[in-house]
């Protein structure tokens, strides 16, 4: 986190902003609402990996006896139709949607990025062809393109991951592409190019740095965004499937069948997927109102 | 109305090339649908002979020939193209009715709950933006902050279910479609309540977004000479403000058109309206070629002329933009 | 298996049928009103002959007629209660071979065409594939391999030729499946606008949206239908179903629709409705890939017949009112079904879970495998919930005997493609019966060239017993030679049975003469008797 604007407002601030525990007090004053996102994201990825230390039963072990069992000593968050622990199903589906969430925005910027950098340097026909074929991804919305996709890969974790990632790709090449043209004329990248540096290293070493900081933004509201398609996929019937305890599975049929006599179904899932979003969200605006100032509002 | 062109040539130049452009964006899009269609595992007559619990081989061979689907791909894909322009989209797999009918059977109630949801969007979005971006760093701009972050981060079908559940245990009553209402004015009331479901999170972005340009267009210069020539307060916020604010958010609603589709999908299903949004489900599903793939491409239309509309009506609105790449 | 839950489940049925029945006949029927019941899906075709789930015959069974039915004032579909519809009267030849039915004179198809024996003749031979109106999909040809021609004498008589004598064929004529087609009317037609003559004509069928139909004035039974037409808004999700139901929107549910722990909750929320719940003669059942390891080794099989917990099933997916028994529907509801002293000595059916569990261990440790030598295999099933939750416990009953069972969603699409090609080692399947009887039963699912018989499973000198079982006229005959060919299939892993399901149906107080049967779930869809009081 290196970027003019934030040291510039340490210093400004007259903050002995040294270190990272400084660094961090100074990103809780400054930003009170980002760091109530940060903590929310920090619990929702502890939850995921220490799953098994947190939970009694595992979530996916049924058991009759306690069919719909409220909320309980036993059960803290109450059990679904086939008496498993709701409580286990969202902590360990925490990390179904942390695996899809990280997944999809991994595989859609990396894409991106890659396809992005490329178009903006390279210009020409490479430039021509690619920026169609994101205008033809970006033409279609989101939910419908990963649909399709989802139906046509068939439901399983990969393909989902696969499904939602695509439609990510057109958003990030064209930021990183504008960037780029607008980095590419740059002096310190005329020097560079004099000196003899191949294409891909100036590309690499010097462009990329600074396409860093928008692309940390963009990336956070495409894992928001990744969160809540694997969401209606799943809700729809068409995502992450049995016996996988996806978030907005939850939510489909059987959840929402026993909503009158077991609400908990419906709620705590909910709950989860609109938590983990909002602190996304809310990490998120910290972040770009820190790293993207032009942007703030 | 000003236009910014210098001339009429540049215009027109401009325009072919954009629809050229367009037309190439809908060509590369026919393609991928269609492609994507077919590589899906199982078609309509495997569907077909779940219904029957069972496959017949020599019955499944005379109907895809029937169906026309055992032609190799580039001459279905010609035959589905060239049926595109003479206004002949085939006939669905699964009812069997002309494609033209099913589709346009249910647009006006998609267009309704649309329409419906892009009001309440606007009604709700923007003014509050606005109160945010005045309001701002006050107690009233971090509660409404919070409340459109919110709304950005709930899943639209769990509302969608939570209203449902809430309208039954308080009124007694579900708000959802299973007859066409007997007038225009009990259809808007039976929308309204979907409406503002798909609304709401739209109405949240529009929300943020009308903030952030209110604030980008507070700071401007030309507002502080405004200012210093001593207009009063209100007029500045609202005249000279609001008409430059307005710039991205026509760009949001347009961008909106497109992110409404995937909240009307959700929304027609759980609320059971028979809308285009739906259908496309339930057409995915019963692998009914001729009805996704024109779907899809009638969304691509839209959402690209909506894209240029908006295109055009930014040049309108602001005198800087001029058309040059 | 008769649980004290099930027995008193039935109990109660039979009491709550005897008293409602009577109650609701005393008060006279009220003609007028338009009943509206829950569609839970697209049919996607209105044509009967070419369906094979009550998504299909319970929208459009008033449309059409049968030859005869079965008395629907019963609570269960009985062989001995047989009522005319389109025929008058019927008898059998000396032999057996020959079934001779009088034909109703007088009745109108709705186009206003007269109907003669013609147009069974035409129905039969569409039905057996000959003759020039062919059905797109036929999946019940396996019904009618018997009947070898179809004879008419004049316009109203119609006699069916059989092979041997085939008692069952009677019931197969009566079932909801077997509606009588117009020859002047094109099958490709009848999936889009049907043409029948039964007490209600097709008005529209909105894919998607809603299913529409309407008295039909010329009906030939006097005085019926009392309903005005019949409204079928198509409502996918079932919580919203549910929720419609409870606020009135619709009148009745769709039948089956209703499992265990809804319809609580529906009685809870809407105390004045009545409700149906009983077996459906749907099985749940395993489909095991002989030609495939690791089934192929028959050793292997036997173990994961014997490591399942039927109770455990029954109790998660059902509330325990499910009920446990071989390929024919068990007792009370079913007539041929196996008493339990048979059942309990099958493979995997006795109640010792445990002793059952530790042998089906002992052979898996014999072929090498262990706590730390597992095998990992797929379960196949199809992505919709009635066929996932028993996959995922049977994943949790293979756990026990060393096998790491992965399940694999197959889309309706792929499904059968994908069984039919045999790509799998086991799946998890859903079998119904649209009658109660042997006949139905084995010949559709395990003759070795019935369509429906998807695992192609092929036992020669079983399959001449079902021949010899059809031409038993004796009933207590028949049942014995019905119970050993079923403990046979049984024992054999033809299909093993996990559990029989139920299923509710609940309406409103004012819908009156809706009667399910608690044997058959696709018969009692003429909805002529019905009548709405309000």
């Amino acid at each position: 986190m290196s970027s003019p604007s934030y040291e510039s407002e340490l210093v400004r601030a007259g903050a002995r902003a040294e270190g990272l525990f400084g660094r961090s007090v100074h990103f809780v004053r400054l930003y009170p609402l980002g760091a109530a996102g940060a903590v929310i994201m920090t619990v929702f990825v502890l939850a995921a990996v220490f799953a098994e230390l947190i939970t009694a039963n595992g979530p996916l072990a049924t058991n009759a006896s306690r069919s719909l069992a409220a909320p309980g000593a036993d059960y803290w968050l109450g059990a679904d139709v086939m008496g498993r622990d709701l409580y286990s199903r969202i902590v360990y589906g925490a990390r179904i949607s942390l695996a899809v969430g990280i997944g999809s925005t991994v595989l859609g910027c990396l894409l991106g990025v890659v396809i992005g950098l490329a178009s903006g340097y390279l210009g020409g026909w490479f430039d021509l062809v690619t920026q169609r074929i994101m205008d033809i991804l970006q033409a279609l919305p989101l939910l419908v393109l990963a649909l399709v996709f989802a139906a046509a890969l068939g439901p399983s974790l990969q393909n989902t991951i696969i499904a939602i990632s695509i439609p990510l790709i057109p958003t990030v090449a064209r930021v990183i592409r504008s960037n780029t043209l607008a980095l590419r004329e740059q002096a310190f990248v005329e020097a560079a190019n004099a000196i003899g540096m191949s294409e891909w290293r100036i590309a690499a070493r010097h462009i990329l740095p600074n396409t860093v900081a928008p692309l940390i933004v963009l990336a956070t509201a495409q894992f928001a965004a990744a969160i809540l398609t694997e969401a209606s996929l799943s809700f729809l019937g068409l995502g992450i499937p049995e016996p996988h305890p996806s978030w907005g599975r939850m939510l489909s049929e059987s959840a929402a069948e026993y909503m009158r006599r077991a609400p908990w179904l419906v709620i705590f899932p909910g709950l989860a997927i609109s938590l983990v979003v909002f602190g996304i969200n809310l990490l998120g605006d910290a972040l770009r109102d820190m790293l993207d100032p032009r942007q703030r509002g | 109305m000003f236009l910014p062109w210098k001339s009429e040539a540049r215009l027109g130049a401009y325009l072919v090339r954009r629809s050229a452009l367009m037309l190439l964006t809908l060509f590369g899009i026919s393609v991928i649908i269609f492609v994507l269609l077919r590589i899906v595992p199982g078609n309509i007559v495997d569907i077909l002979f779940d219904t029957a619990g069972m496959i017949d081989p020599a019955d499944k061979a005379r109907i895809e020939r029937d169906l026309g689907i055992d032609l190799p791909l580039p001459q279905q894909y010609f035959v589905w193209i060239s049926g595109f322009f003479s206004g002949n989209l085939g006939y669905s797999y699964v009812s069997e009715k002309l494609v033209v009918a099913e589709i346009a059977l249910r647009i006006p109630v998609t267009l309704k709950l649309a329409i419906l949801a892009l009001f309440f969007t606007v009604a709700l979005g923007v003014p509050l933006g606005v109160i945010s971006a005045v309001r701002q760093d006050t107690a009233i701009d971090y509660t409404l902050r919070v409340v459109s972050l919110s709304g950005l981060s709930l899943p639209s079908f769990w509302l969608a279910l939570l209203i449902l559940m809430a309208f039954v245990s308080w009124f007694g009553m579900i708000p959802i479609y299973t007859d066409t209402p007997d007038s225009i004015w009990d259809e808007i009331l039976l929308l309204a309540v979907p409406a503002a479901a798909v609304g709401f999170r739209s109405s949240s972005l529009v929300m943020r977004l009308t903030r952030s340009a209110m604030l980008e267009v507070l700071r401007q210069d030309y507002i502080r000479t405004a200012r210093a020539k001593g207009a009063t307060r209100n007029s500045v916020n609202y005249r000279h403000a609001l008409r430059n604010a307005l710039l991205p958010v026509v760009t949001v609603l347009g961008i909106e058109a497109a992110f409404l589709i995937g909240g009307l999908i959700v929304t027609e299903t759980v609320f059971n309206i028979p809308g285009v949004a739906r259908f496309l489900v339930e057409a995915i599903r019963s692998r009914d070629y001729p009805i996704v793939q024109n779907l899809v491409m009638m969304i691509a239309v839209v959402v690209v002329l909506v894209n240029f509309a908006v295109d055009m009506l930014y040049a309108t609105l602001d005198p800087r933009i001029k058309y040059t790449d | 298996m008769l649980s004290p839950t099930r027995l008193l489940l039935a109990a109660t049925m039979l009491f709550a049928s005897a008293v409602a029945v009577p109650i609701a006949q005393a008060q006279e029927p009220k003609s007028g009103g338009i009943l509206r019941v829950q569609q839970r899906d697209n049919p996607g075709s209105a044509s009967i002959h070419e369906g094979a789930t009550v998504s299909v015959n319970a929208p459009f069974m008033g449309v059409y007629n049968n030859l005869v039915m079965f008395d629907t004032k019963n609570d269960r579909d009985r062989m001995d209660a047989i009522v005319p519809e389109l025929a008058t009267e019927w008898s059998w030849s000396a032999d057996g071979k020959a079934l001779t039915f009088k034909l109703r004179s007088g009745v109108k198809w709705h186009d206003g065409k007269p109907f003669t024996s013609a147009d069974v003749k035409c129905t039969m031979d569409m039905l057996k594939g000959q003759g020039e109106n062919k059905l797109r999909i036929n999946p019940r040809r396996a019904w009618y391999s018997n009947v070898q021609e179809t004879v008419t004498n004049g316009d109203f008589e119609v006699t069916f030729k059989m092979g041997w004598a085939q008692p069952s064929l009677l019931g197969m004529l009566a079932s909801g499946y077997s509606p009588m087609y117009p020859c002047h009317v094109s099958a490709a037609s009848m999936r889009t606008k049907p043409i029948g003559t039964g007490p209600f004509r097709f008005v529209e069928f909105k894919q998607n949206e809603i299913i529409r139909l309407a008295r039909n004035p010329d009906y030939w039974k006097p005085g019926r239908p009392y309903l005005d037409g019949i409204e079928m808004p198509i409502i996918t999700t079932r919580a919203t179903a549910m929720l419609a139901f409870i606020a009135g929107r619709v009148d009745m549910t769709f039948p089956t629709e209703v499992s265990p722990p809804i319809l609580a909750d529906v009685k809870s929320q809407a105390p004045e409705s009545i409700c149906h719940m009983g077996p459906t003669n749907v099985s749940v059942n395993l489909i095991i890939n002989r030609d495939k390891a690791p089934f192929d080794n028959p050793d292997l099989r036997r173990a994961m017949a014997l490591t399942i917990d039927r109770k455990a099933f029954n109790d998660i997916l059902y509330n325990g009112t499910g009920s446990l028994g071989a390929a024919m529907l068990p007792a009370p509801e079913g007539v041929w079904g196996m008493p339990q002293s048979i059942l309990q000595t099958i493979a995997g059916y006795g109640p010792d879970v445990a002793k059952n569990r530790a042998e089906a261990r002992a052979l898996m440790e014999k072929h090498g495998y262990g706590p730390n030598k597992r095998l990992s295999m797929k379960v196949a099933t199809r992505n919709i919930q009635v066929y996932r939750d028993p996959a995922v416990i049977l994943i949790d009953h293979l756990r026990e005997i060393y096998v790491d069972g992965e399940l694999e969603i197959v889309e309706t699409a792929a499904w059968h493609s994908k069984i039919a090609r045999k790509d799998y080692a086991v799946g998890l399947n859903l079998t119904g019966n649209g009658i109660d009887d042997p006949d139905q039963n084995f010949f559709e699912n395990y003759a070795c060239n019935s369509e429906r018989n998807v695992t192609g499973y092929c036992n020669k000198p079983l399959e001449e017993m079902f021949v010899k079982q059809s031409q038993e006229t004796d009933i207590e005959k028949r049942k014995q030679m019905v119970w050993e060919i079923d403990r046979q299939l049984q024992e054999d892993l033809a299909r093993p049975i996990i559990v029989h399901t139920v299923g509710g149906t609940c309406w409103h107080p004012t819908v009156i003469g809706f009667n399910p049967a608690v044997n058959a779930i696709y018969n009692r869809y003429r909805y002529d008797d019905v009548w709405l009081n309000r």
